[in-house]
């Protein structure tokens, strides 16, 4: 394949060109340049937003820590009221003037006094 | 070569978990081509001054984005092209009423040393930013055209293309220049 090569041949061109791009030579100028960058850099440093930036992900993570224990804990809570309300639902209701059995009484926590009166009038 | 590489990338980690003399070690390593990648979009060396600091300064801002196992030239490269696009946009705004002036000089004998140069110069700037910046990454930096794609996020088959076009254009722009020398050879 032929290379349309710009400027064809012309090396007056060519080094005219190279001139015009040519990066600044001598170390002190790149240094000088470096300093400057990093003078850059240190002002930024110092900028809240940069510190902010930094614990972003240690704060994610602790945040998405937090939304998980949370989620665990109300689960668990769902789950014990769940369970309680089905103990609730199969527990024995005492019938007034029925005999109440000693372990019935002691299910119920609620009205300790009516189930003691009870058990004695069934005697 | 490849411990060049493991150096580089020690730095990087180093300068991610915030330690700013590894960053300076990555700015001395790579401040120089992209002085080069910057220079070949803007049009002063002024302003490749400028977007090689703001693109070193974003390149600090994105380090923790960076995976150190891809190559931080080719990233760091892409970031200047960028800041220097910006600039280039910048300035169009500022100096939209002064640039055609700048374009439409009229033509002068190139029988001063410095005349190619301004010439050249002046069909460089009427150039868009890619064309100029492909034909400068390319024929002046060596750079290939795939990285010349990566930098400036375009497809190496585009690169080819605008560079190709770029030199037309720029040998057309010429020709007023090398008409007069070629006719007195003649």
């Amino acid at each position: 394949m032929t290379d349309l090569k710009f400027p064809a041949g012309d090396d007056e061109m060519t080094g005219a060109l190279r001139g015009l791009y040519a990066a600044p030579a001598g170390h002190a100028y790149w240094n000088e340049l470096e300093s400057r960058i990093m003078s850059r850099v240190a002002e930024v440093e110092l900028g809240w937003w940069t510190e902010l930036d930094r614990w972003l992900k240690p704060a994610l993570v602790a945040a998405a820590l937090l939304v998980i224990t949370a989620g665990v804990a109300m689960f668990r809570a769902q789950e014990s009221d769940r369970l309680s309300a089905y103990d609730e639902l199969f527990a024995p209701t005492p019938v007034p003037g029925a005999p109440v059995e000693a372990s019935a009484i002691q299910r119920s926590t609620a009205e300790p006094r009516d189930n003691a009166l009870r058990f004695i009038i069934s005697k | 070569m490849e411990s060049g590489r493991a150096e580089e990338r020690s730095l990087v980690i180093a300068a991610q978990a915030g330690n700013n003399e590894a960053f300076a070690s990555l700015v001395k390593l790579h401040q120089r081509r992209a002085y080069a990648v910057c220079r070949a979009i803007v049009l002063t060396h002024e302003d490749a001054e400028d977007a090689v600091q703001d693109g070193f300064l974003h390149a600090y801002k994105a380090l923790g984005r960076f995976l150190p196992d891809q190559p931080f030239g080719a990233w760091l490269y892409r970031i200047m092209a960028n800041a220097s696009l910006d600039l280039v946009r910048r300035r169009k705004v500022r100096d939209a009423d002064e640039l055609p002036d700048t374009i439409a000089l009229p033509f002068r004998d190139p029988g001063e040393a410095d005349e190619l140069r301004r010439r050249l110069q002046q069909a460089l700037a009427t150039l868009g930013e890619r064309q100029r910046a492909v034909i400068v990454l390319h024929d002046i930096e060596g750079f290939t055209h795939g990285e010349i794609g990566g930098m400036l996020g375009i497809p190496e088959g585009t690169a080819r293309s605008d560079l190709h076009h770029a030199r037309a254009a720029l040998r057309k722009l010429l020709q007023n220049i090398r008409t007069p020398d070629e006719d007195t050879r003649e």
